[in-house]
């Protein structure tokens, strides 16, 4: 422990010393530490006070308020991590919204801190491997891509012990993708504030920024290996597979969930909108379909209008409008129906009282009813005056507003006023129309 | 989203509504025994506007309480809220809203969504995600509402 210190020492305490020791010696160090670490773990706090001993106080004090005082290894890890993550401009977000959609991935990581010592010895290792000091930037590239592979095979044999998590080895690379940046961040962190006093914070940041961007390359060359893209859905959380080429931030895949979702709907409605197929674009469409949104409303007024004016008029007994009630659903054209055999569906079969009508609703609209002449009597003449009256006033009357709610605010008001009482059935009505047991109230 | 089992559902969405409506309209009928005390043209508003109520109140009963919108309806024009209404005035739908929330991310499109919560009942407060596919449903139910509607009036046309 001793004989490994002093190199440690070299390594922590000056950036230019660094350049002298060799990827070997470095090697040998970070084992020696992994170790001592391991030793450490299973013995108690001593070696957090072993360690501070020799070294200069000022240079290592910021490291043993991250060790927090030899407190559990778990949250003395998660302290490291969370105070890793915090100064790093890349990993901006917060950690609990990093946990809503990493937590899965990089929750190995804590979930290994939590579940106890032994694979939470594991990932102190890993960490501890990997930490070491970058000395200069033109290092840090080949050094980091060294390291790739080895916390690779530690993380996945500690991904392998969880149970909870069913994952395919793609997943696990991205994982080790994800836990890379922050280990690097941890290690460049815990550096910067144990030895090189000279170098100010800036430079730690920029340090920092390049290490991190030497990440996202690594990230994007292991997302590379993940070419296929593509969604599986879990229970509580979404995976989401990393496209080629594209970032594996948190926030942007969740960003790229969002947008998927946006635009399956959007697809949805452009079936439903008709004529929105010339239009592309989401602004585009969204015209389209307010248009349309606002055409039909107008369009409810208009019909509403037109009921209004020949509402008094209306002089049938029940079984008519039983009828109406039927044909609007079976076929859109009344006059057309002798012609028409439309709308065979077995939904309608039932309506058993009127047992008539349920045979009306049949394949052949050629079922002779008194109730049924009558109506096409009374259809077949074409209604003109009160139309054309009913035209114009409509037009004149018509202002649609844009928002459902003062318009139906407005008919408040006016009903108010008048204060009529129609209450409307509170269940559907199963045989007979009581009109007495009917009230609106508005 | 689309499944065979819609066009069932649509059907009997339909049915449901051709039903209520029509009894409501034959309710309006039966109570609308006075024409001389108002204008024509006055009287003919009013009905047109209750019945317009009608059909949207209908709509959202044949929906039911599955869909967002179709609760803002109910909400807005059950029979609480009505009676609530006419106690303690017209004021008091103010404090029916719910509160404001606070929508963060929205890029680029925000005039359009605006509007279109507008246009959509219950839209205030809802994310795009599901504003879009509140929309959807409301549009095939309005296109359902209109059809039965035009089908009516060409029924009770003379």
């Amino acid at each position: 422990m001793n004989r490994a210190l002093p190199e440690m020492l070299h390594c922590l305490s000056g950036p230019g010393n660094g350049t002298d020791m060799t990827v070997l010696e470095r090697q040998r160090t970070r084992v020696k530490w992994q170790h001592q670490e391991q030793q450490n773990y299973f013995g108690g706090s001593e070696f957090v006070g072993g360690f501070l001993e020799p070294s200069q106080a000022s240079q290592v004090g910021d490291f043993q308020d991250l060790l927090g005082g030899g407190g559990g290894g778990g949250s003395v890890l998660r302290d490291v991590m969370t105070r890793s993550v915090k100064p790093d401009p890349g990993l901006e977000s917060g950690w609990p919204e990093l946990g809503r959609y990493e937590l899965p991935d990089l929750g190995f990581g804590s979930a290994v801190l939590m579940n106890g010592s032994p694979t939470g010895f594991e990932m102190n290792s890993t960490i501890r491997r990997t930490s070491s000091c970058p000395p200069t930037e033109a290092q840090v590239a080949p050094e980091a891509k060294g390291k790739v592979s080895e916390p690779a095979e530690k993380m996945n044999s500690a991904v392998g012990r969880e149970s909870f998590k069913k994952r395919k080895a793609d997943k696990v690379q991205n994982t080790k993708v994800v836990a890379e940046d922050d280990a690097k961040d941890k290690r460049s962190k815990v550096c910067a504030e144990e030895g090189e006093s000279k170098i100010t914070t800036e430079q730690t940041r920029t340090k920092n920024t390049t290490t991190h961007t030497n990440n996202r390359e690594i990230s994007a060359d292991t997302s590379r290996e993940n070419s296929k893209a593509s969604e599986v859905q879990k229970p509580d959380y979404i995976h989401v597979r990393a496209r080629r080429g594209q970032a594996t931030d948190s926030h942007s895949l969740a960003e790229r969930v969002r947008r998927e979702r946006i635009s399956e709907r959007m697809k949805y409605l452009q079936d439903l909108v008709p004529g929105c197929n010339k239009v592309t674009g989401k602004a585009g469409m969204l015209d389209e379909i307010i248009n349309y949104v606002q055409s039909l409303q107008r369009q409810v007024e208009f019909l509403s209008m037109k009921l209004a004016t020949v509402n008094p008029r209306l002089d049938f007994n029940i079984e008519d409008l039983f009828a109406k009630e039927i044909f609007p659903a079976c076929s859109a054209n009344f006059p057309t129906i002798g012609s028409s055999s439309e709308m065979t569906n077995p939904a309608y079969l039932q309506f058993n009282p009127v047992q008539q009508m349920v045979a009306c609703c049949g394949l052949e609209m050629g079922v002779n009813t008194p109730d049924l002449m009558a109506l096409r009597r009374t259809i077949s003449a074409p209604v003109s005056l009160p139309e054309t009256y009913f035209d114009t006033s409509c037009f004149t009357q018509l202002q649609p507003p844009s928002t459902w709610d003062a318009d139906l605010q407005n008919l408040f008001n006016l009903d108010s006023h008048q204060g009529r009482s129609i209450s409307f059935p509170s269940q559907p009505f199963t045989g007979s129309v009581e009109a007495s047991n009917l009230k609106m109230e508005i | 989203m689309i499944s065979k089992g819609a066009t069932r559902n649509s059907n009997s969405r339909r049915i449901k509504f051709a039903r209520r409506f029509v009894s409501a309209l034959l309710h309006m009928r039966n109570q609308n025994p006075r024409p001389g005390s108002l204008s024509i043209e006055g009287s003919v508003r009013t009905r047109s506007q209750r019945i317009k109520i009608a059909a949207y109140l209908s709509m959202a009963q044949a929906v039911g309480s599955r869909r967002a919108w179709s609760r803002a309806v109910l909400s807005k024009l059950g029979s609480r809220a009505r009676r609530h209404m006419r106690r303690m005035g017209r004021s008091s739908l103010g404090s029916l809203k719910k509160k404001r929330v606070i929508r963060s991310y929205s890029p680029g499109e925000l005039g359009q969504a605006k509007k279109l919560r507008q246009l959509v009942p219950g839209g205030e407060t809802m994310d795009i995600c599901s504003l879009l596919e509140e929309t959807a449903h409301y549009i095939t139910c309005l296109a359902t509402q209109v059809k039965v509607m035009q089908t009516l009036a060409d029924n009770f046309s003379k």
